[in-house]
């Protein structure tokens, strides 16, 4: 089992390094975007320090939805999703495999990069710190999650903005935990609930959602 | 005989006579003018009983009487995603066509009763909070909700292929009803200014029973009325899906 999933991920990871674009997009998109807060919004360094964890979660997600649509569709359009559905393994563990390695090329790199621009929001150390572990733990599920609505709109040409209608909805509890720790910590209030939320989220998102990608695959590709 | 087998296959025959097209038809012909009836008869006593029996309230004065349309739809916006939930996964794990009709065709009576539920609070809150909208919990994921239900009708009308439509939205029906408790908690936990329950409450409802009873009746008798826009619907897309097959053209033939 470990060597079936480990030859699935060594396949997404080779896939994904030869192209490096790919790798750098979301990381460019997250700063981007992150960027845009301070240039609209009145330059007070203190409105910044109080909204940067937030704009930075924001931020995290934008970029993980951007990269989803990216996620099944090169598979399916070169017919090798659909071996994956005829073929003996288990279509569970080479999905798994497959959230696992997108997650390290944009969540991971995403949580990586995060402290920078929290340098520039001027967010103090430890709150950095929090903010970092709740990427950490978040970021996962943002992708476990969204790989279920790109597993359903794989078939689709224009599926961009329908695959946000459909998981943008199913990020908020994320979202809420996740920058609601940043202010929390702000203030000065225990965050351990937050941390657990988090983490009960990610540990239901990894127990559950990989079947109900396979049941979107299974679902939408005939 | 034991009781409870012979319940049990009254449901399995139903189940199974549901799961035919033909016999869907044939049992909502019947159901849909009977539930068309309940819902008339009791939204009538309900509104009668809401608007002229009730007492107004002592705080809020008669402006409290549009929970009498207020509750029942925000009841059914949580109970039709439940429904379509459930009908998602009897579709998908038993490959039950009528299943994912009742998926498609409630969608759009949910969406449509949350906007009712959102409208109806607004127009509630500006006078008694002072405000039309409020970044509150309730309000906050009962517009979340909304979103899931328009997510749900756009993922089924992007697909060209009605089949494989319905097979994903039966699929996000399921995958949300997973996340909708965890939203409504997290969304609880982060702020609220709406009331508690009242209704379904430990210890029974804080309501006296003149201003209770219109509420259950309306809320009976929105219920009813779904179930009845749900059958028209579903009669509808039943005869559109088997417009090819022999039945449906010997009843063309029989209104000719």
């Amino acid at each position: 089992m470990t060597n079936t999933f480990m030859l699935y991920a060594m396949r997404e990871w080779q896939l994904l390094f030869r192209n490096s674009s790919t790798l750098a997009q979301p990381l460019c998109f997250f700063v981007i975007i992150a960027l845009l807060f301070p240039l609209s919004l009145p330059a007070e360094n203190a409105l910044l320090q109080r909204i940067g964890g937030g704009v930075i979660w924001v931020s995290a997600v934008l970029a993980t939805l951007l990269s989803l649509e990216s996620m099944f569709k090169p598979d399916y359009h070169d017919g090798a999703l659909e071996q994956w559905l005829i073929q003996p393994r288990s279509l569970t563990l080479a999905v798994v495999a497959k959230v696992f390695s997108q997650w390290s090329a944009t969540g991971l790199i995403l949580t990586l990069f995060a402290p920078v621009l929290c340098l520039t929001f001027r967010i103090p150390v430890e709150q950095i710190w929090v903010l970092f572990v709740g990427l950490l733990l978040g970021t996962p599920s943002l992708t476990l999650i969204g790989a279920i609505g790109a597993a359903l709109t794989v078939t689709l040409h224009r599926g961009g903005v329908l695959l946000a209608i459909i998981i943008l909805p199913l990020y908020i509890p994320i979202l809420i935990f996740g920058a609601g720790m940043v202010t929390q910590s702000a203030q000065g209030a225990d965050i351990t609930g937050q941390i657990y939320a988090l983490a009960a989220i990610l540990t239901l998102a990894l127990t559950l959602a990989p079947f109900a990608i396979v049941g979107a695959l299974r679902a939408t590709i005939d | 005989m034991n009781p409870f087998v012979t319940v049990w296959d009254f449901f399995g025959r139903l189940y199974h006579r549901l799961a035919s097209p033909r016999e869907f038809y044939k049992i909502s012909r019947f159901t849909t003018p009977v539930f068309g009836l309940l819902f008339l008869l009791l939204t009538a006593a309900g509104t009668y009983l809401g608007l002229f029996v009730a007492p107004a309230d002592y705080q809020q004065g008669d402006s409290f009487r549009i929970i009498y349309v207020h509750v029942p739809s925000a009841w059914l916006s949580l109970f039709i995603y439940m429904v379509m939930a459930t009908a998602g996964a009897i579709g998908l794990i038993w490959r039950m066509k009528m299943a994912y009709v009742v998926v498609i065709c409630s969608a759009p009576i949910g969406a449509a009763f949350t906007a009712l539920a959102l409208i109806t609070g607004s127009l509630w809150g500006a006078p008694i909070w002072g405000t039309w909208w409020e970044w509150d919990a309730r309000l906050t994921s009962e517009l979340i909700l909304l979103f899931l239900y328009l997510g749900a009708m756009a993922l089924y009308y992007a697909f060209d292929d009605r089949k494989t439509g319905e097979r994903a939205t039966a699929v996000l029906a399921v995958v949300g009803v997973v996340i909708v408790p965890i939203i409504h908690y997290s969304v609880e936990w982060w702020s609220s200014l709406h009331q508690g329950a009242t209704v379904f409450r430990a210890g029974g409802p804080a309501m006296p029973s003149s201003m209770l009873t219109p509420l259950l009746l309306m809320a009976l008798g929105f219920t009813f009325f779904y179930g009845y826009c749900l059958f028209l619907r579903a009669q509808n897309m039943v005869l559109h899906n088997e417009r090819n097959s022999r039945w449906v053209k010997d009843l063309i033939n029989e209104l000719e």
